[in-house]
C-alpha cells in the first residue's frame, strides 16, 4: 500500500539539512532539559542554572513522603461524661496545612460531626462538615484546608450515660470546649519544657 | 470580537496554533498531565466492582490531557490529507495500544513506566524524522509507517498499563472496568484528533505549511528528545524500593 504521510521524495531534504534538523532537535532538547527540566523537576542543578533561575524551589516544594515543620507536636487527652441528649464540642485550632493524628472511642453510640470553621468567619455558611455518622469510634489523620478550629461535634441521642475519650497528637496550638451554651479555651503544654 | 479574529488567525497559521497550544495548556497544567493523579487516584483506588462511565471518563482525560500521546498522533497526521488515511492509521495506532493495555493489566505485565514513557518520547522522535524525511533516502530499508504507528501503539498501550497498574486495582470488575478505560481512551483520542486535524486543515490552506513543515517536525523531534530525557532522568533517580 502506498503511504500517504510521507513527503514526497523528489523534495526530501539534503542529507546534510536532516543531519543539522536532528542535531539541533537534539542539541536543544538536551539545553532544556539540563539547564531547566532537570533543576525544576528533580532538584539536580549541574550547571547552576536552576540557582540563578530560581527553579531549584520548585523541586524542593514538590510532594514527598516527608514534611517536615519548624515547632514540636503537641498531644492531648479529653474525657468526656455525656448525659442523655447532652452534646459537647470540642475543636484544636490548626494552621493551613497543618496535620493532627485521633483515636476517639465511646461506651455508647454517639451521634458527631467532624467539621471545622475558618478564622475569622462567623456563622453557620462557612464551616465546613468532612464526616457526619452515628457511631462508637473514629481513627484518622486530619490535615487542615485552612485555618481556624478543627474538631467535632457529639451528642448522646440514647438514654445511656456515655464515656467518649479522645486521644490526640498534632501541630495545634490549643484546643476549644464548646459545651452547656459556654466555650472556654485550653492551652496545651508544649512536648518539650 | 471572536468573528473578527477568526479570518486573521485562519491568515496567520503559528498564532492559531499558539492560541490552540495555550487551549490545550490550560486545560492540560491543572490536571498533571502524565499519571492519573489527585482525586481521580483516590478514586481509582477505592472502586470495587464494575464502573463504565468513570472509567470511561478517565481514559478519555488521560489522552486529552496526556501531551505524549497528543504529540505523537500530531506527528501521525502531520502528512495525512484525507480523513480516511486519518482513519486508517488511527486505527492501527489504536489496535495496538488496546492490545497491549489489556494483556498488560490483566497478565499483570511488570514493565518500568519511566521507561516505557521514554519508548513513547522517542517514538514522537521516530515519526518527527520519518516527516522530516529522514527515511527516504533508505530505499526498500525504509521502515513501513503503517508498521511503525503500530508497533508505537503496543508501546503507547503499556503506557496506558502502567498507568493503572500503578493502583491496586480491585478484581472485582476489573475486565469491565479495564475495557471502559480503553474506550475512554479511544473516545479522548477521537476528540483530541478532531483539533489537531481542524488546526491542521486550517494551516494547509495557506502556502506557509510546507515551507514549515521541516521546521515544526524538528521542533516536534526535539520535543520528543525532551520528553525522552525527562523520563530517563526519572527514571535514574527514582529510587527503587
Amino acid at each position: 500500500m502506498q503511504a500517504p504521510n510521507e513527503r514526497d521524495r523528489t523534495d526530501a531534504p539534503s542529507a546534510r539539512q536532516l543531519i543539522i534538523g536532528t542535531a539541533a532537535a537534539l542539541v536543544v532538547a538536551l539545553l532544556v532539559l539540563v539547564t531547566v527540566v532537570m533543576p525544576a523537576e528533580f532538584g539536580i542543578d549541574p550547571l547552576g542554572t536552576g540557582q540563578a533561575l530560581g527553579l531549584l524551589e520548585l523541586a524542593d516544594a514538590s510532594e514527598g513522603p516527608l514534611e517536615t515543620v519548624p515547632t514540636a507536636h503537641k498531644h492531648d487527652y479529653v474525657e468526656f461524661i455525656l448525659e442523655p441528649f447532652q452534646s459537647v464540642e470540642y475543636k484544636y485550632h490548626l494552621a493551613l496545612n497543618s496535620s493532627m493524628v485521633y483515636s476517639w472511642e465511646a461506651t455508647g453510640e454517639l451521634v458527631y460531626d467532624m467539621h471545622a470553621d475558618p478564622e475569622g468567619m462567623e456563622g453557620e455558611e462557612f464551616v465546613e462538615s468532612f464526616e457526619q455518622g452515628t457511631g462508637t469510634s473514629s481513627y484518622g489523620t486530619y490535615h487542615a484546608p485552612f485555618t481556624g478550629i478543627h474538631g467535632w461535634f457529639w451528642e448522646n441521642r440514647t438514654f445511656e450515660e456515655i464515656v467518649l475519650r479522645l486521644h490526640s497528637a498534632g501541630f495545634y496550638e490549643g484546643s476549644v470546649v464548646f459545651r452547656d451554651g459556654g466555650s472556654y479555651e485550653q492551652a496545651l503544654s508544649p512536648l518539650f519544657e | 470580537m471572536f468573528a473578527a479574529t477568526l479570518p486573521s488567525l485562519r491568515r496567520n497559521p503559528l498564532a492559531m496554533m499558539l492560541v490552540i497550544g495555550s487551549a490545550w495548556l490550560l486545560f492540560t497544567s491543572a490536571t498533571q498531565a502524565h499519571t492519573i493523579a489527585g482525586n481521580d487516584a483516590n478514586f481509582v483506588q477505592d472502586i470495587d466492582g464494575p464502573a463504565i462511565l468513570p472509567f470511561i471518563y478517565l481514559g478519555a482525560k488521560h489522552m486529552v490531557t496526556g501531551y505524549d500521546h497528543l504529540l505523537f498522533l500530531f506527528g501521525v497526521v502531520f502528512f495525512l490529507y484525507r480523513p480516511v488515511h486519518v482513519v486508517q492509521y488511527v486505527t492501527l495506532f489504536a489496535v495496538g495500544h488496546s492490545i497491549t493495555l489489556l494483556t498488560g493489566v490483566l497478565a499483570n505485565l511488570q514493565v518500568n513506566a519511566f521507561l516505557i514513557d521514554a519508548i513513547i518520547g522517542l517514538s514522537i522522535v521516530y515519526k518527527a524524522c520519518e516527516n522530516m524525511g529522514g527515511f527516504a533516502r533508505l530505499g526498500r530499508l525504509r521502515p513501513n509507517p503503517q508498521a511503525a504507528v503500530f508497533v508505537f501503539g503496543l508501546f503507547h498501550g503499556l503506557g496506558l498499563a502502567t498507568k493503572l497498574q500503578a493502583f491496586e486495582l480491585s478484581a472485582n470488575g476489573l475486565i469491565t472496568n479495564i475495557i471502559s478505560f480503553n474506550i475512554g481512551v479511544e473516545l479522548g483520542q477521537i476528540l483530541a484528533l478532531t483539533f489537531v486535524f481542524i488546526a491542521l486543515s486550517l494551516w494547509r490552506t495557506s502556502g506557509s505549511y510546507l515551507r514549515h513543515a521541516f521546521v515544526t517536525n524538528a521542533v516536534l523531534m526535539c520535543g520528543g528528545f525532551l520528553l525522552a530525557g525527562y523520563q530517563i532522568t526519572a527514571y535514574l533517580t527514582t529510587p527503587v524500593y
